[in-house]
């Protein structure tokens, strides 16, 4: 019995040691993930944490792949709420873009913001299951690790990704061109 | 002749493919000029959409509570507002002693008028190991030796200018917080011995120094990534009549620190080895003008090269490497 605790003790700490290395190199990238889905980077923080909080309750086999599906959940639900609360969600496009904290040069902030909003219109014109492979894959998720979570097959992956590439940049040249024969 | 489709091209550039699969496109590929030119393309496509999505970040350090301190929190808002509190005090503190380190090399090289350039120093050191692995409680210049004398007048001095609190330089302060902790910089302090040794380069010094005295050091051999903020510059002397090492730190968005090293070919390298097994990652080298000294058997050429390194992945630094200009 004694020897049974000791050994369920053993395996847990492991597979806590490991859900923290994960959380280490993934903490980041999971807020970035929810923040190109909510724009808002407070709540992305609070809800990565909420994700990693589920994550040491659950301890999920396939950790990584485990994370972004319930990020991508909180994200829909956070959405919904907003929806709910009739707020305007910035994924429409002529909504500004919240920026949590201020730069420092003027010029810079302009030209990042302009730059940011023109990124963020591009993103807001693909279909949503193109935006959430694009998402996925940038976010480092394996092909089949997407497959899984967004229920394509293996092998469409790819072809989903290309057509969200192109029209990423399409879409971002397109707005690029129109903001410079707006400035002249 | 079938021509590789779009979408398998885009998955073998993204690793996704078998190694049969990717032995039967790269057979095709060696054989088939239009694919190669597709393959490229794709490339470019990658890098492009990484390098757009990477501008969606938020502008702020991205730093990971202590996970044992997130199974505690009870109110989300309430506790992010606590974590980022100390996130700031944390960069501060970090920042002050970074800064009095940094001024306080610079205050003795400035009042010292029979120093040695290539005297021992330990000013690298300030941009050294802040630590981004962000477990909190981090002392995060723990590990940074300070110059004694200079460092305690300069502390006091800046104390009474701005009452109790040493007010670093912004950019101090984010490259004390988050530059990476496995750094590239050798620790150990060089001796002027090695310095002046002309056989063993890789021993001189390395210098904190500003962006003025780098460009004046390194002409026109300055790295630089436009639009991003620069954080820190590093400059290691080299060999008589040839340019400068020299690394300059730049704030990607959303806090991860890119690093451009130029110089000499054997030099970069060098460096770029300390940083494997890291998850830091480098771009391909870039040629960069080299280095042409007079020497006793006639002009001596000296290749040069240029690398991004980062915590991000390569496509994206291959990205920044080909937006680098050398000023």
């Amino acid at each position: 019995m004694i020897g049974k605790v000791g050994q369920s003790r053993a395996t847990k700490r492991v597979r806590m040691d490991d859900l923290e290395r994960l959380y280490n190199t993934h903490y980041a990238a999971v807020v970035r993930f929810l923040y190109r889905k909510i724009w808002d980077a407070d709540r992305a923080e609070d809800l990565a944490q909420e994700v990693f909080i589920r994550a040491m309750a659950h301890r999920p086999e396939k950790p990584r792949a485990w994370i972004f599906a319930v990020a991508a959940n909180l994200a829909r639900d956070e959405a919904r709420a907003a929806i709910r609360r009739k707020k305007h969600l910035t994924l429409l496009k002529d909504d500004p873009v919240p920026l949590s904290t201020p730069e420092p040069s003027a010029e810079d902030s302009v030209e990042h913001d302009e730059r940011l909003a023109q990124v963020h219109g591009a993103l807001a014109t693909l279909t949503e299951r193109d935006r959430e492979v694009l998402l996925l894959w940038d976010s480092g998720l394996s092909y089949p690790e997407i497959a899984a979570q967004t229920g394509l097959a293996v092998g469409a992956v790819g072809t989903t990704l290309a057509r969200a590439r192109k029209r990423l940049i399409e879409a971002y040249d397109r707005m690029e061109y129109q903001g410079h024969a707006a400035h002249s | 002749m079938r021509h590789i489709p779009e979408d398998e091209l885009h998955a073998y550039l993204d690793q996704a493919l078998s190694r049969s699969q990717c032995v039967e496109i790269e057979t095709h590929l060696a054989e088939c000029g239009a694919c190669r030119d597709g393959r490229d393309a794709i490339a470019a496509v990658r890098d492009r959409t990484t390098a757009l999505l990477g501008a969606l970040t938020p502008r702020r350090l991205i730093v990971p509570p202590p996970l044992a301190l997130l199974a505690e929190r009870k109110g989300r808002s309430a506790f992010r507002a606590r974590w980022q509190e100390r996130v700031k005090r944390a960069g501060l503190w970090a920042a002050g002693v970074a800064a009095a380190v940094g001024a306080g090399w610079v205050a003795r090289t400035a009042l010292d008028p029979h120093r040695n350039q290539s005297a021992p120093v330990t000013a690298s050191l300030a941009l050294t190991p802040a630590t981004v692995e962000p477990r909190l409680d981090l002392p995060p210049v723990q590990s940074i030796p300070i110059p004694p004398q200079p460092t305690r007048t300069l502390v006091a001095r800046s104390a009474a200018r701005h009452g109790d609190e040493v007010v670093p330089a912004p950019s101090l302060q984010l490259a004390s917080l988050v530059l990476p902790a496995h750094s590239l910089i050798p620790t150990e302090t060089s001796t002027s011995a090695a310095a002046e040794d002309s056989h063993s380069p890789f021993e001189r010094i390395w210098r904190v120094v500003s962006w003025e005295e780098a460009l004046q050091l390194a002409g026109s051999g300055l790295p630089y990534i436009e639009g991003m903020p620069v954080v820190g510059v590093l400059v290691q002397p080299g060999a008589p009549g040839e340019r400068p090492t020299v690394i300059v730190a730049q704030q990607y968005v959303g806090g991860d620190i890119i690093q451009s090293i130029e110089g000499p070919v054997g030099k970069v390298n060098e460096l770029l080895q300390r940083q494997s097994g890291t998850d830091i990652h480098a771009s391909e080298p870039a040629r960069t003008p080299p280095d042409y000294v007079d020497g006793p058997a006639g002009v001596h050429r000296t290749l040069r090269i240029l690398a991004v390194t980062g915590r991000l992945a390569v496509d994206s630094l291959n990205a920044l490497a080909r937006s680098a200009t050398i000023r």
